[in-house]
């Protein structure tokens, strides 16, 4: 056949490399067109990235919705072929008359016996077991290392030794560098991925570099009902940072806390573990210049 | 120290008996400093060194200086009790040095107690509670053993061990109604049954101090002011369910509750309280202390669970129960530190006797952290079934500065506000609920005129969006809409349907959520829905904000009539919105003026100038366009009105 003539007639098949929902889509649309499409992909299923989104930018669609109808209809569809597991090897010939060779990789599953009922996955005696990837080289000062040791070494043998871990840490260094998770990650066997979920969970961690004065206004309901939001605003006007801020100076940290249990002193704040009990704005210059001085 | 056996811990008690009471042992005088976090934070450390600065003046004096935790009047901090030989305790509240060495030159020498300073003892506030949980509190110095063992500590558990099976504990308890004091207010009992007639071991127990409701802190003060109780509690309660390791999981927020549990759980070691076979009998128990870090959920228990095992927080599908599978998999009794402080009590004076306290479901006290717009802030143990209105004009002595009572929020993030013409209701785990509240674990935040209903929704939403830990979308995604319609009502920006779509999206949420915190996120909102729809309303359509508290709704006015022209709100205004010179009238320039309300706070309550206006008076608003001078002014009023200026 002729180049010019494959451009007018509808005629023979194309190949869509690439199972996401681009892919998908590109193949429904060809055989709308009346060509059949061969559906390649490398990995083991189609679906692609957006199968692990549980949103999409900029509208907060679901994922799942947008792409859960294209696989059912590329599944079922007549003229779509899906060859999964399959690298393209190379690509020759003019447009309309193409030959791709592609390279099927073992799946190890007898693809027309398989049900999917994922008991294989279940039972794999090696699923669980953490692939480390190449991490690059963990530069830690010597001194640093021997402290996150000791600590390490001092809580491992406890049941669920991770939290008591990070708190002593947090204790000492007041934020998590990254550093720092990967060689808990390294010592514990804890996936880093798990280390650093737990590290961005709780409020009383950090990844990014915190003040040494960690000013933690309280706004539990008693003292927002009296009045503690002025003494936020108050701070905040001072050292002329907003919550969850800190100084250039590295001095101070403002931070909102959910109630210290000091309801009887309302409002109240806490710095260190210092409480300053029923306040006005006007002692927030004071406090503030107080932690100023200890230094 | 050997561990005891029951005689010696027998001896001990008699032997630290004597030693409490003046009179009975060498010295004839204590003087108790009250140490809870906050009598330290009001200032109670100088008061003990002044304490220990007079006594070293009076040679020989045998007066002995103990601290203690909280005395429960927090609102009184810092305060000292003074025992004398022979003569009723007196306590002194909002003390300083200065006052304490004039109680020392006349009651502690003379004897004659210090009447202006001393506490009312027979006062409402102390009358109408029934101290029970609390009743070492205040008392007892929580850093030694021998204080709580000689208000008969360890007697419970002595017993327990001796006389009880763990099948005879968990039938008293059954039989005594006691139900889960965190909040939900399951039967104790029954969740120990469960829990013990599970197959696999190990088991575990936990005392939740997790106390996350903002505005509840009686955990705190137990932990602080009577740690042995949970110990003894925790440890009878281990015996019951067959649990051979405990945990106390204690929010990183309380060092100081933290730090006392440490020490009378090391104390309660070396004594062979704890550890293996306790008190010589075949029992092993040991518990040891995990802390929070920070995350509203982690009070929830099976993300409580999660969070000892270093899994990440969040809650699961129940069932299967924790009581069934918990704690690394075995099942688990997680039961809140005051449930735990419980138990010595209903051990020692019975089933019959304790259930003949409370209301027909709910049995026993219950504490209170009494705290908000309310003159007695503190906290108070009393019977189930008692009022609302005992609690709020007896007890706490009413609301400050003559404003009307508007409504009590029970519950923290999880309950409801319950308006002022609910006041007599009785305060139970069922009638709160019927009310569109819950009992949650005890704060009673006392709200007047001046707070504002949607601004309070808005808060709590705001607070639980902020600790949704995000693994179900209903809690996620719809704390997120509620904030959004909230906020746009606080603004002014409220439109019609709002309020149906609040109770629409509520209920569902409430229904689609797994875990506590989703199914109650609801509750402040719709609670304040069913009770003060008016002031949502008037959000609405009239942009009124009759609280005058929701700031884009509101303006800052000084009433020229009052305006005397002292230049003290010129001065104060960070933001340099008052316009005025010495002796004339001061103008708010609305465009750039913060509504911080420094103004209104620094104005002489005599003079009272400066107002807040919301609704159709900041609408139509109208400034003098510059300062006028007061005498001009004046004379100008003078002549419109034709009559004399009053001022």
């Amino acid at each position: 056949m002729r180049p010019e003539e494959s451009q007018t007639l509808p005629i023979g098949a194309a190949l869509v490399v690439g199972g996401g929902i681009g892919g998908m889509q590109a193949a429904l649309d060809l055989t709308a067109a009346g060509i059949k499409a061969y559906l390649t992909d490398r990995g083991p299923a189609i679906g692609g990235v957006m199968s692990q989104l549980d949103k999409t930018f900029p509208t907060n669609d679901c994922a799942m919705c947008t792409m859960a109808p294209r696989l059912v209809e590329v599944g079922r569809h007549r003229d779509i072929e899906v060859l999964t597991l399959n690298d393209v090897q190379s690509v020759r010939g003019v447009p309309g008359n193409f030959t791709v060779t592609l390279a099927r990789r073992p799946r190890f599953v007898d693809e027309a016996k398989c049900t999917g009922c994922g008991s294989c996955v279940a039972n794999c005696p090696t699923r669980n077991h953490v692939q480390p990837l190449p991490s690059p080289p963990l530069e830690l000062e010597p001194e640093l290392r021997e402290t996150l040791a000791t600590t390490i070494a001092r809580h491992k043998s406890r049941q669920g030794p991770l939290m008591p871990i990070l708190q002593e840490v947090n204790a000492t260094l007041n934020y998590f560098p990254e550093n720092v998770l990967r060689y808990i990650a390294q010592e514990t066997g804890y996936p880093l991925a798990h280390i650093y979920r737990i590290a961005t969970f709780y409020s009383a961690f950090s990844v990014v570099p915190r003040g040494k004065y960690v000013i933690n206004v309280c706004m539990g309901t008693t003292c927002y009902v009296r009045g503690s939001q002025g003494l936020m605003d108050k701070v905040s006007e001072m050292l002329a940072i907003k919550p969850d801020e800190t100084t250039p100076d590295m001095q101070y940290t403002l931070k909102s806390v959910r109630c210290i249990g000091c309801c009887g002193l309302a409002p109240a704040l806490m710095v260190g573990g210092e409480v300053y009990g029923k306040l006005t704005r006007k002692d927030v210059p004071d406090i503030v210049r107080k932690c100023g001085e200890a230094a | 120290m050997p561990r005891l056996t029951l005689e010696q811990l027998r001896e001990r008690r008699q032997a630290a008996s004597k030693q409490v009471r003046p009179g009975n042992g060498e010295f004839k005088g204590k003087i108790t400093v009250h140490m809870g976090t906050c009598g330290i934070a009001a200032g109670a450390r100088p008061v003990l060194a002044a304490v220990h600065e007079e006594l070293e003046k009076i040679p020989n004096s045998s007066v002995v200086v103990t601290t203690s935790g909280c005395a429960g009047l927090c609102s009184r901090e810092p305060m000292i009790t003074v025992a004398l030989l022979n003569t009723p305790p007196v306590k002194y509240g909002e003390l300083t040095p200065e006052k304490v060495r004039q109680i020392f030159a006349k009651h502690v020498v003379d004897g004659a107690p210090v009447i202006e300073y001393a506490i009312d003892s027979g006062s409402e506030f102390f009358k109408k509670q029934l101290l029970l949980v609390l009743k070492n509190t205040g008392t007892v110095d929580p850093e030694r053993i021998e204080d709580y063992l000689a208000r008969d500590g360890y007697v419970a558990l002595e017993k327990t061990l001796t006389l009880l099976t763990p099948e005879n504990v968990i039938e008293e308890i059954t039989r005594s109604g006691l139900r889960g004091r965190g909040g939900a207010g399951f039967p104790t009992g029954i969740k120990w049954k469960v829990c013990r007639g599970e197959k696999k071991t190990p088991k575990y127990i936990i005392g939740n101090c997790d106390e996350g409701d903002p505005g509840a802190y009686m955990d705190r003060s137990l932990l602080e002011s009577d740690p042995h109780s949970v110990v003894e509690g925790i440890t009878i309660a281990a015996y019951a369910i067959g649990a051979s390791r405990g945990f106390v999981y204690v929010r990183s927020e309380y060092p100081l509750a933290i730090q006392r549990l440490q020490g009378a759980i090391h104390q309660a070691r070396e004594y062979g309280l704890l550890g293996e076979k306790v008190l010589h009998s075949g029992f092993d128990f040991d518990v040891e202390i995990r802390e929070g870090s920070g995350a509203f959920v982690c009070g929830e228990e099976t993300s409580l669970i999660h969070s000892i095992e270093g899994e990440s927080p969040e809650p699961r599908q129940r069932p299967p129960f924790p009581a069934q599978v918990g704690l690394w998999g075995c099942p688990t009794v997680i039961n809140n530190v005051e449930t735990l402080a419980n138990l010595p009590i209903i051990l020692n004076r019975g089933a019959e006797w304790y259930s003949g306290i409370g209301t027909a479901t709910s049995k026993g006290t219950k504490i209170f952290s009494l705290v908000g717009k309310i003159n007695n802030t503190g906290l108070i143990e009393v019977p189930m079934g008692i009022t609302l209105r005992e609690v709020i004009y007896d007890i706490g002595g009413g609301i400050p500065g003559n404003k009307q009572f508007k409504a009590v929020q029970t519950g923290g993030p999880s309950g409801g506000c319950i308006p002022s013409s609910l006041i007599d209701l009785p305060i139970d785990y069922e009638s709160l609920k019927e009310a569109g509240s819950m009992m949650g674990s005890g704060g009673m935040i006392v709200m007047d005129e001046d707070t504002c209903m949607v601004d309070v929704s808005k808060f709590f939403i705001q607070f639980t969006n902020d600790e949704s830990c995000g693994k179900c979308s209903a809690c996620r995604e719809g704390s997120d809409a509620v904030l959004e319609v909230l906020t746009r009502i606080s603004e002014g920006e409220g439109r019609q349907g709002d309020l149906e779509f609040l109770e629409e999206l509520g209920r569902a949420i409430k229904d689609a959520s797994m875990c506590g915190l989703g199914q109650t996120l609801p509750n402040p909102v719709l609670s304040t829905l069913r009770y003060f729809k008016d002031e949502y309303v008037a959000h609405i359509t009239d942009k009124n904000c009759p609280a005058k508290v929701c700031k884009p709704l509101i303006k800052y006015y000084i009433d020229p009539d009052k305006c005397p022209g002292c230049l003290l709100c010129f001065k104060g205004c960070p933001a340099g919105a008052v316009k005025g010179e010495s002796k004339h009238v001061h103008v708010i320039d609305q465009a750039i003026c913060t509504k911080c309300g420094e103004c209104l706070e620094i104005c002489p309550p005599k003079v009272s100038a400066v107002v807040k206006l919301s609704g159709k008076e900041a609408q139509e608003l109208q400034s003098l366009p510059a300062p006028v001078p007061v005498k001009e002014w004046r004379a100008r009023r003078a002549l419109e009105t034709g009559t004399g200026v009053r001022r």
